[in-house]
């Protein structure tokens, strides 16, 4: 299959990522289309890495990994943590910097 | 020689500091040992050094200009702390330090009740160390050190009661009218390094010659180095802040009166003689005011019934004496009259206050009347200082005054001008008023019957004896000065001295035939005014309700003022209120406030921007990203 459709593959993935995040209001789906943002973007680094014959980016998709591992423990914390404060984690309901 | 006016200067800042930092913690027996002790200190090696020139001849090696240090050198301006110690500064030194001695002892005694006991010792001092650096200074900025720094202990002290509007009104009076003649001097010193290019006294002096006489750089330098003198001395028109300066404790009137700040005018001009003598405009204007000032002030002390007033008017007359002895070159002869002045002025006040210690600060002469019995001491010594100033022989200031009286008419003959035998006649005027009203005071504080309702106590030791020193200089001091009435030039020991000093001035010549005239017409008339106050007053004094206008416009200081409050007090309030309004409250609060305005409405619409919805700012985020893509995309 040529570069393209894995490249393709990739933006679809993440359109839907950016999508979800914009418009769900549930923070654990937010979280999930982060994910799906991710790992589109993995998708695109194995795709390069392949195709351009180099270990490197092979090597970034486990850097993105390790890290969008750490990001979900904080971040679900922090749900959990709000969740107890305030019996909601509507985050529409998450407003109070609101100028 | 011995030259120790450096220890003259160093005892009593040493003093003032001590005070100042640590007095409040002092027991009083502590305090007074340390101003006693700096200003006793001041005065032996004053008189050290004084009896050391005495004893050195020629006259010409008994000037030492001393540099302690180098404070300025920078291109054509050198700058020198030096110390000038010559006749002239020795004498003044034992005046300042002398009298200030014995008004520091006074004061023990006067002040022992009042809870700043300490800061008024170390302001005393300080008042001592100011007015010594203004006579020891070699050049004109020390001079101008020294002269604001007299200026600022004369505030200080004027307005040690501050918890009293009318002290602090005064000591603000006193502080504006000073710094007019600080800016006078400023402005003399400007001129001076302009064309001289040097602030010493030596090289100045040393520069004038037949080219400068005359000039009209000259005449301005003298006449700006007037205004200070005016203003520090308290002649006409800026000697309102004089008898205000009454506000102040009694020994600080002395003080002020006598041995410090009022001299430095007088002081000046005999110091700057070299310049004068080369402006014969300024010296005449000097002359003219001195005149002037006697009299107007003199007239105004006929009729007050504050004992202190009329004591302060009565210096600025004396002051007039000094200014119009200078101004017919006869320096030595203001500078003798200051001397003179010093010890009976400070006998004066010192026995006013003695009078108001005793009476409970009763200060009004209509509450007073028949202490003679009741404070002989103070009586007596008043007495002596009465007939003193008023001119009566063998009294120190009959001296003094005849020798001014004399020069002035000496000066009318030689010249021929007729303004000269005006000036000399209102220095007899001067004279016999000074005798009117120095006796309606005395007799209406020491005859008749008491008037007032006050306990009335003998001052203490501690006060009464200064008196007794001071009367004693009183009798005896005026030997220093003139025996010219017989002829013997050498038995005018302080003009001899002071001679070197002002070798350049064109004394007249002295006439005998006229000085006797003038003698015997100033004790004529100085009888005739001791006459009329015994008439009018023998019985003690009853004050009768006046409406005569010209009464009414004596009693109220010719209503000097008032007019002053009107043309110049009020036009820079109501100035003052104006700008609060417009240029505080319009311009620079508005605009300050409009500022606020513009931002705190921006920010209302910047506001809008942060709606607290996580997704809003996902939003943004997505397109600046995108944007950033499509901005580096279509560059290429």
């Amino acid at each position: 299959m040529p570069l393209s459709a894995y490249l393709i593959m990739s933006a679809i993935l993440f359109s839907i990522g950016v999508v979800g995040v914009l418009i769900r209001r549930s923070p654990l789906v937010i979280f999930m289309s982060i994910e799906l943002m991710l790992n589109a973007v993995n998708l695109s680094f194995v795709a390069f890495s392949k195709f351009l014959d180099t270990a490197d980016g092979q090597m970034f998709v486990f850097l993105v990994l390790t890290v969008a591992a750490a990001e979900v423990v904080v971040g679900l914390a922090i749900i959990v943590s709000i969740f107890r404060t305030r019996r909601t984690i509507d985050v529409d309901e998450m407003n109070a910097l609101r100028g | 020689m011995l030259n120790l006016s450096l220890w003259v200067l160093l005892f009593p800042l040493l003093g003032f500091l001590i005070l100042g930092l640590v007095g409040r913690m002092m027991s009083r027996a502590v305090i007074l040992t340390v101003a006693w002790g700096a200003c006793g200190l001041a005065f032996l090696f004053a008189t050290m050094s004084f009896f050391s020139m005495l004893g050195t001849t020629p006259a010409s090696a008994r000037t030492v200009d001393q540099v302690v240090y180098t404070w300025v050198n920078s291109g054509s301006l050198h700058i020198t702390f030096g110390q000038l110690f010559d006749p002239l500064s020795a004498t003044m030194l034992m005046v300042v330090t002398g009298v200030g001695l014995l008004i520091h002892i006074y004061s023990a005694g006067y002040m022992e009740h009042d809870p700043g006991f300490w800061r008024f010792f170390s302001f005393l001092n300080f008042f001592i160390f100011a007015m010594v650096l203004l006579v020891t200074a070699d050049n004109f900025l020390f001079l101008l050190v020294g002269w604001a720094l007299v200026g600022l202990a004369s505030f200080l002290l004027i307005g040690f009661w501050y918890q009293r509007q009318a002290a602090v009104a005064a000591a603000q009076k006193a502080l504006v009218i000073n710094v007019i003649g600080d800016f006078g001097l400023l402005l003399a010193i400007f001129l001076i390094f302009n064309s001289f290019g040097s602030l010493n006294y030596h090289d100045v002096f040393g520069m004038l010659g037949s080219a400068t006489a005359g000039s009209a750089t000259i005449t301005a330098i003298c006449l700006l180095l007037f205004v200070a003198c005016a203003a520090k001395s308290a002649q006409l028109p800026l000697y309102m802040w004089l008898p205000d300066a009454m506000e102040g404790p009694t020994p600080v009137s002395a003080l002020i009166h006598a041995a410090t700040m009022v001299t430095a005018g007088v002081y000046l001009v005999a110091r700057t003689s070299p310049l004068f003598e080369q402006a014969p405009i300024a010296l005449n204007t000097v002359a003219a005011i001195g005149g002037a000032t006697a009299l107007f002030a003199a007239t105004i002390a006929l009729f007050q019934f504050d004992i202190k007033r009329v004591l302060a008017y009565s210096t600025i007359s004396q002051l007039g004496y000094m200014f119009m002895s200078e101004g017919v070159h006869n320096y030595s002869g203001g500078i003798f009259h200051l001397t003179t002045h010093a010890y009976f002025k400070a006998l004066l006040f010192l026995g006013a206050g003695a009078v108001i210690h005793a009476l409970s600060d009763e200060q009004d002469i209509r509450q007073m009347g028949g202490l003679r019995s009741r404070l002989p001491i103070t009586f007596w010594t008043f007495l002596i200082a009465a007939l003193a100033i008023s001119g009566i022989p063998p009294f120190a200031g009959f001296w003094s005054k005849d020798e001014i009286l004399s020069s002035l008419l000496v000066q009318a003959t030689n010249t021929g001008n007729l303004w000269f035998y005006i000036l000399w006649g209102t220095g007899l005027l001067t004279a016999a008023l000074t005798a009117f009203y120095m006796f309606r005071l005395l007799l209406g504080i020491f005859m008749g019957d008491y008037r007032g309702s006050e306990y009335i106590h003998e001052a203490p030791p501690v006060m009464t004896v200064p008196l007794i020193v001071l009367a004693v200089l009183s009798v005896v001091g005026g030997f220093v000065g003139s025996f010219g009435l017989i002829g013997l030039a050498r038995w005018q020991p302080l003009a001899n001295f002071l001679a070197p000093l002002f070798a350049t001035v064109h004394a007249p010549e002295v006439s005998l035939g006229w000085e006797w005239t003038s003698t015997a017409l100033s004790i004529g008339l100085a009888v005739l005014g001791i006459l009329s106050a015994w008439v009018l007053y023998r019985k003690g004094f009853a004050y009768k309700e006046n409406r005569n206008p010209l009464y009414q416009l004596v009693l109220h200081k010719y209503y000097v003022d008032e007019a002053l409050s009107l043309f110049i007090v009020q036009p820079v309030l109501a100035l003052g209120r104006a700008a609060t309004r417009w240029l505080e409250g319009g311009v620079l609060d508005g605009g300050s406030r409009n500022l606020a305005l513009l931002l705190h409405g921006t920010s209302a619409l910047l506001r809008r921007l942060q709606t607290g919805y996580v997704r809003n700012y996902a939003l943004a985020i997505l397109l600046g990203a995108v944007l950033i893509i499509v901005y580096y995309a279509v560059r290429g």
